[in-house]
Formats: C-alpha cells, structure tokens, sequence
C-alpha cells in the first residue's frame, strides 16, 4: 500500500521519512541479506553492500546518547531558544538517529540516559520530546 | 611510485585580511615559488582548494590563480572537501606527481569570509554537515564536537577545564608564530569565563573564522635534486571516511576517517605513531585535538585528555602537537588549513620555525579534516 502511495504520489523517499516522523515513528531499511538496519536515505546496506531492503516503521522511543545546547544558534533558529540538539538511540535497535529537543537550558535538563521520543518534522527537522 | 618532496612553502598571516581572495592566494603562491627557487614556469599543474570562494566574487579560482602566474596554459583542478580540502588537494597533488605525470605542482589552498559576519559564516558552514540530519535541524559546527565533547566527559571522566588546557597550550604556541590569527596568552581561567557557544564548549574552545592563504610546490625527488635547495620528502599518505553525519558512527568520540587514513600513511611510510617527532592536527575545537592524538595512535583511547593534563604535547614535551598554535590559535580559514600544515612541517623540517622550532625533529605528521571528520587526509614527511 505504501509502495503504491509512493509510486502514484511520486513521494520521495524523504517526504516518507518526514511523513513517518510526524507519527512519532521512525521509516528505516532493513537489508533483506543481513538484517542490517540503515538510515532510509541508504542506497546499499552499509555492513553487507547489497541493496535489497524491506522498509520497517520503528517506534520512534530512544535514549540521549550525548547531546549540545545550542547557545548561538544558526540562523532561522534564534527563536527556539533554549534547545538541544541530541543524538538518541532508539530502543531496542542498533540504530541512532539525531534531532531537535525545545526547552533545555542547562545541562541538568538532559542526563545522558535520558528517556526521549520523536513527535514531529518541521522546519527545526527532526523534532524530540522528553517521555 | 616515485618519490615526492615539498621542496619549497609559503603562507600569508591569517586572520582578518583586507586583499581580496585571489590576491592573497597570489600572494602565498608566489611565496611557495620563491621559496621552492624555480620560475612559474616550470609549473606544470595547480591544485586549489577553497570552499566559499562564492562569498568573494570568484569560484573556478584555479585558471584565474594560473593566469596571475603567467601560466595561463597549464592545468588547475579547483578542490572542495570542506575543512579538509586543503589536504585533499595535497594528496592529488602528491598522487600526481608520484604516479609520472608532472615533476612540479602547485598546491595552494585559500579563503576569505570574515567580511560576511559570524552569521553567514555558521550558518554556511553548517551546510558542510550532512544537512538533513545535522544542519537543518538546528546544530552548528561548535555544537556538534560539543556533542563529541559531551559524550567524551561522560565516557572519560574529562572536564571542561582539561579541554581547556588545549586552547591554553595552543594559544602559547601561536604566541610564537608571526603568521597566527590569535596571538595572545591566554588562561584556563580566560577559556572557562568566555561565552559559551554550545555547552560545554566555549567560545576559547573554538577555532576562529579567518581568512588566509598557504601554499607549497611538491616535486619528484629527482627534480628536488636537481634543484638544491631544502626539501622534505612525503613518505606517507593516506585518505578515509566516516559516516558523514554523526548518527552513524558506532562511537561519537572517534573519527574513523583519521584512523583509516592514518593507518595507510604509517603503512605506506613502513612505520609507526610511535615515529613521529611532531604533527599538526585539526584542532577546530579542542575535543577534536584530544580526539585526533588517540585516533592517531598516539595514546590510547580516553587517555589523550592525560597527555594534555601532564604536558606531553606541549610545545617543549615528549610529543609537541601543533608546534604553529593549530586551528585553534594560528587560525583556520578552511580551504587552505590542509596546506598550510604542511608549510609549518616544511619550515619545522627545513630549520625555519624560528623560536617554536621542536628540537631534533626528523619526522612530521598532518592530519585535516572535512566537516566532523567525514572525511579525513594524513600525511608524514621526513627531513632530507
């Protein structure tokens, strides 16, 4: 069904991405040869070279690897201040994925550790929440 | 493979310079010329790296850099690969030269953006990360080594003090150095009072913006020969990847680019970390120079930051990193970093370092990187 939507709708496979993540999920590869999981922007599998995936939707939970407040933003994103960018491992996979985090000012905000999840994509990209 | 030597180097200062960018590439080229001894002429081919050449009014600087030279009819190939281009530039350059194909090359590496302001500047800058995942979401480049910054005091028990102390012994080198951005001491206290930039790095914690141009002619050995002068030969070489956005590295705290590239080199030289006399390595962030010497295979992994506390890679130690003040305090102005470590090497090697010389040093090493190490060049020269 989703392979009709996007063959008819001519969505990218970032528009997928994007449309998965604003369901709190995650749209990633799964190597049909070594099970690997890749990044959905991922042509060939990563640990195995082929190119042959099934799409798999995750559960967009993780925790903080590590993390930045972003202090002196880039452009566009003075009005989100205060914010964190994280890098955050999703749960019960071997797969990180990185994104937006609103309202950390201080470090004692966000243990490494801490438990997060994706609820949206919007012009801050990939956008997280504390759970 | 034939033999490759850098047989003559020139840089401008770094900094804020008013000349425009193809005038102060000019300017380190023609240095490189009259300290290399040869006419332009015998110049068979360029290779220019630069990133932003945009922000100034000129890309394809290559056949414009040539046509200054009187060398309108030779060959340039304009290079990008972010902070690593002058590196990349260097290596095709060396390929080049070591493959037959020319006996004389120019490298030069430039850019000039601090007339756009911090702004502009983060802002493109950001467009070097792998932008759907990194810069559009919000981080800079400060703010992803503070990532790596962050993960590193977790998993190593370092302090922002000890990445401090990076800043403190660079800034003491590029007091050293005439042609350094920041040429002033500085304290631990100065690095952990400045404004924070993306916690926990400072704004003492980052390289600055700068502009500036280095330059160096490489050579077959035969050529360096015939010539006379002080060269120093290229015995290694090595290039590698990362996973271009952090998200994808198994560690956040190691680059592999450097590790594979650093690996070739040491293999292609038939020797060791344990080798090297001195390096200059891509310090744009002081957690990047404490990454750099253990991805190097200089201290084991979370064992950099002790080599910082206990003075091994000063300037006087067992093992000085970033003898020219490094990114950090000599400046980086990105397209032309790559070159102008191999200059601070040529001048280290060749006895025209001055007051920050390193005592009988025989064999250097270089590493630059592109973005946060997705791409990664290593080179290792040694006196003649």
């Amino acid at each position: 069904m989703r392979f009709i939507y996007f063959k008819v709708c001519k969505l990218t496979i970032k528009d997928e991405f994007i449309a998965n993540a604003k369901q709190g999920k995650i749209l990633a590869r799964k190597c049909k040869n070594c099970n690997d999981l890749n990044l959905v922007t991922v042509y060939f599998c990563k640990k195995c070279g082929k190119r042959e995936f099934e799409n798999t939707i995750l559960d967009g939970n993780g925790v903080i690897v590590t993390y930045t407040i972003m202090t002196v933003p880039p452009s566009g994103f003075e009005t989100f201040s205060p914010y964190a960018w994280v890098v955050m491992k999703l749960e019960g996979h071997n797969l990180n994925i990185s994104g937006f985090l609103a309202n950390i000012d201080k470090p004692a905000d966000l243990p490494i550790g801490t438990a997060v999840k994706i609820i949206d994509f919007d012009k801050r990209g990939l956008v997280l929440e504390k759970r | 493979m034939g033999k490759v030597c850098v047989l003559g180097a020139g840089s401008t200062k770094y900094g804020k310079l008013e000349d425009s960018i193809t005038d102060i590439a000019l300017q380190a080229s023609v240095s490189a010329i009259e300290s290399a001894g040869i006419e332009s002429k015998e110049i068979k081919s360029g290779y220019i790296s630069n990133v932003f050449g945009v922000a100034d009014k000129q890309v394809h600087l290559g056949p414009v850099i040539m046509s200054n030279l009187g060398i309108s009819d030779k060959p340039s190939l304009s290079i990008e690969s972010a902070c690593g281009s002058g590196s990349v530039s260097f290596r095709e350059a060396y390929a080049n030269v070591a493959a037959g194909f020319y006996d004389v090359v120019l490298v030069t590496g430039v850019e000039k953006v601090t007339h756009t302001g911090t702004e502009w500047t983060t802002t493109y800058f950001s467009y070097c990360s792998d932008f759907f995942y990194e810069g559009q979401a919000g981080v800079s480049f400060p703010g992803l080594f503070a990532s790596m910054a962050r993960a590193y005091i977790t998993e190593f028990n370092a302090s922002e003090e000890d990445f401090a102390a990076v800043a403190v012994k660079n800034h003491e080198n590029g007091l050293l150095n005439p042609k350094a951005h920041l040429r002033k001491k500085i304290t631990i206290d100065d690095v952990m009072n400045s404004a924070v930039v993306a916690s926990p790095l400072k704004l003492y914690d980052c390289c600055p913006f700068s502009d500036g141009a280095s330059a160096v002619i490489i050579c077959s050995e035969k050529f360096a020969k015939q010539q006379g002068g002080d060269y120093v030969e290229v015995i290694g070489s090595g290039r590698g990847g990362s996973p271009a956005a952090l998200q994808g590295r198994d560690h956040i705290t190691t680059i592999p680019s450097t590790k594979i590239a650093a690996d070739a080199a040491y293999k292609m030289a038939n020797i060791t970390s344990k080798d090297i006399d001195f390096a200059e390595v891509h310090d744009c962030f002081t957690i990047a120079e404490v990454v750099d010497t253990e991805d190097l295979g200089f201290f084991e992994k979370g064992k950099g930051i002790d080599a910082i506390r206990n003075g091994v890679t000063k300037l006087n130690g067992q093992l000085p990193i970033n003898p020219s003040g490094g990114l950090k305090s000599k400046g980086h102005p990105i397209g032309a970093t790559g070159v102008g470590q191999v200059v601070e090497v040529y001048d280290q090697l060749t006895g025209n370092a001055g007051e920050r010389t390193v005592n009988d040093a025989k064999i250097g090493l270089t590493q630059n990187f592109g973005a946060t190490g997705a791409s990664c060049a290593v080179h290792i020269f040694q006196s003649v």
